[in-house]
């Protein structure tokens, strides 16, 4: 088990992956972690997952849907029940 | 809706991926009184971000506009509900979240409970990394490969990602959406994260084998 007092310097691969999640949170630069400082294992982890986050802030938008979405949508709500007031009807369930 | 979370976090975490848009808020209110083009304003404003996340958790065209549709029916039904206590994007986000995880669960992914969809099976997890540093992932992963990788992870924590790292959304969202504790997403964002460095790591391993 990971003992949060013991000096980071002494940490395994493993008490230091265990509190990744929480030192990621932090969003400080993780290279002043003492551990980092002398394991390459996990430097190269880090490197990685950092990498990742990076390359997933890039993907967004894919692209819009077909028109044909739009359609169907506006068909289903014109002949849905008390379309007059959407929301604050009973909704049946969904389904089309 | 529940605001607790939502309304602890500073004022502004939230416009990172949800700056304030001209016109919702006037859309919203005229779309809750019936009106059909406020609606479909409201569509044109959100339809790309609801079909991504369709498209991500599905990977199929036709799957992901179906339940872009039943995500925006769904959102016409509730939206006299919306009361403002978050944003309205991530208001949506939840339903659409929400129709994903029933689409999920009627597939028969295997009767994917919430719970379920957060943690996979070890199987499925990411392995722990206390050696192994043959390979660097650092400027070597476009946008397909990545994009591939995010299709091949557990539901759950495919879920996790796309709306943290992809989306933007703050771990007290994602819990607000996904009815988890925050530490739940936090944890599921790191496991996820350790499984796409495996994918990307063993796609790179078969390449340089060929």
């Amino acid at each position: 088990m990971t003992d949060t007092g013991r000096p980071e310097i002494n940490m395994t691969c493993a008490e230091f992956q265990e509190r990744l999640p929480e030192l990621f949170e932090t969003q400080k630069d993780l290279s002043a972690e003492e551990h980092l400082k002398t394991c390459e294992n996990c430097t190269a982890l880090v490197r990685d997952l950092e990498y990742i986050a990076q390359q997933a802030k890039l993907l967004l938008p894919i692209h819009d849907p077909s028109p044909t979405v739009w359609d169907n949508i506006r068909t289903a709500i014109r002949s849905e029940p008390g379309k007059e007031s959407p929301g604050r009807s009973s909704a049946p369930s969904a389904g089309r | 809706m529940n605001a607790g979370p939502t309304q602890q976090k500073p004022a502004n975490q939230h416009l990172r991926r949800n700056p304030p848009i001209a016109g919702e808020a006037e859309a919203i209110a005229a779309a809750q009184a019936g009106d059909e083009k406020a609606f479909e304003t409201l569509y044109a404003l959100h339809k790309r971000r609801v079909y991504s996340l369709c498209l991500r958790m599905l990977g199929n065209v036709a799957a992901a506009e179906d339940l872009t549709q039943d995500a925006f029916l769904q959102l016409y039904r509730k939206i006299g509900t919306f009361r403002g206590d978050s944003a309205f994007s991530t208001w949506l986000h939840r339903l659409a979240v929400n129709v994903v995880l029933m689409h999920l669960r009627k597939k028969g992914l295997p009767q994917i409970s919430l719970e379920e969809a957060l943690e996979p099976s070890q199987d499925d997890g990411p392995r722990k990394d206390f050696g192994d540093r043959d390979l660097q992932l650092s400027g070597s992963i476009d946008r397909v490969t990545l994009e591939r990788a995010i299709e091949d992870l557990p539901p759950g924590y495919r879920l996790v990602f796309v709306l943290h790292d992809v989306e933007g959304y703050e771990h007290n969202e994602i819990a607000d959406m996904l009815s988890c504790s925050i530490g739940n997403s936090k944890s599921q964002l790191h496991k996820a994260r350790m499984k796409l460095r495996d994918l990307l790591r063993t796609g790179q391993r078969k390449e340089s084998a060929v």
